[in-house]
């Protein structure tokens, strides 16, 4: 039973793995764009939510809300004034730009908030409790995994139903000949981007309330992102959410075998499903992002 | 009065000068063709008209105005559409969501889905499927439907009848008459010479990046145009 259980909490911690690593297979996939410093962005949403909740009405978590908000407009930003202009065949400009820029929000946050662990306090909530199964889950590994799969399903209906959506999934499969049909895609990158933050945002929230976080957690942020879009497949949606349970599942299991082993067994994994599938998983359920 | 006026323009693909001063004109409600050889330069100079290529000087003129600089999306949304080559339909998206990005210049005119459907009535039977899945001969159709709702005055055709089988070449020339009576000119590049001829009113030759022949193509001799197509001898 207590297998069974950490299993289903590695699912509930899975669930916002793939949250994290959403926004960026998002960017990826529409712009080619390989955001080195969304594990930093991720932070700073972290210290955003943890001066925003205390105004918060209602309850904390919703401080989820006007983070989200206040990252797609940096999101919009970032894209319009900077990314955009080294935009080309050649990627390498936009990977030093975002690495640079991942080093000085760090060092900005660092310099600002100083270098101590920090956690959003939900109250009580963090406590809850129930019994299924037999299992004892927490409600808020809950609640984030339900907002998880939520986010994950909006942005998948939006994608196909919203006329916005549709000119974002042909900018993603050729941003030339959109332009061709009245369409400056380079606004369409930018709200590629602002989504793409406006979610790492939620994630880096979430993460925040379930854990610790300081200044210099960008890296372990970045570095699950890329596992998770890499197992998922580039550019696969729901192989992403597979993705991030996946490391979820293993680095629960792991802990619960080595309690000293942190984060590695997950790397193992990311790194023995790289060797037998260098597509991802999603080659084996073959569902892209952007495809029926 | 002419619809599109392009006065000596001269174009870059990378460094290659593929482009050299270039003139030609198109008239309301006219077909013109444009041929020649593989790497005359025909491409690259429909690319610069819709301002997909940016490594141009000389003016281009539409409905008065000059357009060489400005942005290709703007130019889209001033009436300017293309059919490029190769089709480059949006692969992971429908039929229907293909002809409906065509909707983003946002102009108003005969063009809507259900007039595309009617055009090509096979397109409203297949508006579910995934546009990658379909023949060749049906993407070429989704590729003008889609450029039509843009509801352009001018469209430019590159290269739509490339690896098409003869019957579907016929079916797609033959809908050219309705696109043009509902007031769009049309620009064709292409590399059968005969159909070129049959289907416009005007040809221009290019080769290696110059105009090498030009006129109506039932004034014109065919070895004359042979000749100006394959560069083999002097003309005037």
């Amino acid at each position: 039973m207590i297998w069974l259980e950490t299993i289903a909490n590695g699912i509930l911690l899975g669930g916002l793995y793939a949250l994290i690593g959403l926004g960026l297979g998002f960017a990826f996939g529409v712009m080619r764009v390989v955001n080195v410093a969304q594990g930093d962005f991720i932070v700073a949403a972290a210290f955003i939510g943890l001066y925003l909740y205390p105004w918060t009405p209602v309850h904390p978590i919703l401080v989820i809300l006007p983070v989200a908000l206040i990252a797609f407009g940096i999101g919009i930003l970032l894209q319009r004034l900077l990314i955009n202009r080294v935009l080309g065949h050649d990627q390498i400009p936009q990977i030093l730009l975002t690495f640079g820029l991942a080093i000085v929000l760090r060092n900005g946050m660092v310099a600002w908030f100083g270098a101590n662990s920090q956690s959003i306090n939900v109250g009580n909530m963090r406590f809850w409790g129930f019994n299924f199964l037999g299992m004892r889950l927490g409600v808020l590994p809950v609640v984030v995994l339900v907002i998880a799969i939520v986010l994950f399903a909006a942005l998948r209906f939006w994608l196909n139903r919203s006329r916005m959506g549709r000119i974002i999934r042909a900018t993603a499969d050729d941003h030339q000949v959109v332009q061709l049909l009245g369409v400056n895609y380079r606004n369409v990158y930018a709200v590629a981007m602002g989504l793409a933050l406006a979610l790492s945002a939620v994630a880096g929230v979430l993460l925040a309330m379930r854990g610790s976080f300081t200044p210099y957690s960008g890296a372990d942020r970045l570095l699950i992102a890329f596992e998770v879009v890499v197992i998922g497949g580039l550019g696969s949606f729901w192989g992403m959410f597979i993705g991030g349970i996946v490391l979820g599942v293993t680095q629960l299991l792991a802990l619960k075998i080595d309690p000293s082993a942190g984060l590695m067994y997950g790397h193992i994994v990311f790194f023995i499903i790289l060797i037998l599938s260098p597509q991802g998983l999603s080659s084996l359920f073959s569902m892209k992002v952007f495809r029926k | 009065m002419s619809l599109l006026k392009v006065e000596n323009l001269d174009v870059f693909y990378g460094d290659f000068h593929a482009v050299r001063g270039v003139s030609l004109e198109v008239n309301e409600a006219q077909t013109v063709a444009i041929i020649g050889a593989n790497g005359a330069g025909k491409s690259t100079l429909l690319q610069a008209i819709t301002g997909l290529n940016t490594q141009k000087r000389g003016a281009v003129t539409f409905e008065g105005k000059d357009i060489s600089r400005m942005r290709a999306d703007l130019i889209a949304r001033a009436g300017v559409t293309m059919v490029p080559e190769g089709r480059r339909l949006f692969g992971s998206l429908s039929v229907e969501d293909n002809l409906r990005v065509g909707e983003s210049t946002k102009r108003k005119g005969p063009w809507t889905l259900q007039a595309v459907y009617d055009l090509f009535p096979r397109l409203g039977e297949l508006r579910k499927m995934q546009s990658s899945t379909l023949s060749g001969g049906q993407q070429q159709m989704v590729a003008i439907g889609r450029a039509l709702m843009t509801n352009p005055r001018l469209l430019l055709c590159d290269e739509i009848s490339l690896g098409l089988a003869p019957k579907i070449i016929g079916d797609i020339y033959r809908c050219f008459d309705a696109i043009r009576q509902s007031g769009v000119s049309i620009v064709v590049i292409e590399q059968n010479v005969a159909q070129a001829c049959h289907a416009s009113q005007h040809i221009y030759c290019l080769l290696e990046g110059r105009i090498s022949l030009e006129g109506d193509p039932r004034k014109l001799a065919m070895n004359d145009i042979t000749a100006a197509y394959f560069g083999t001898e002097q003309h005037s």
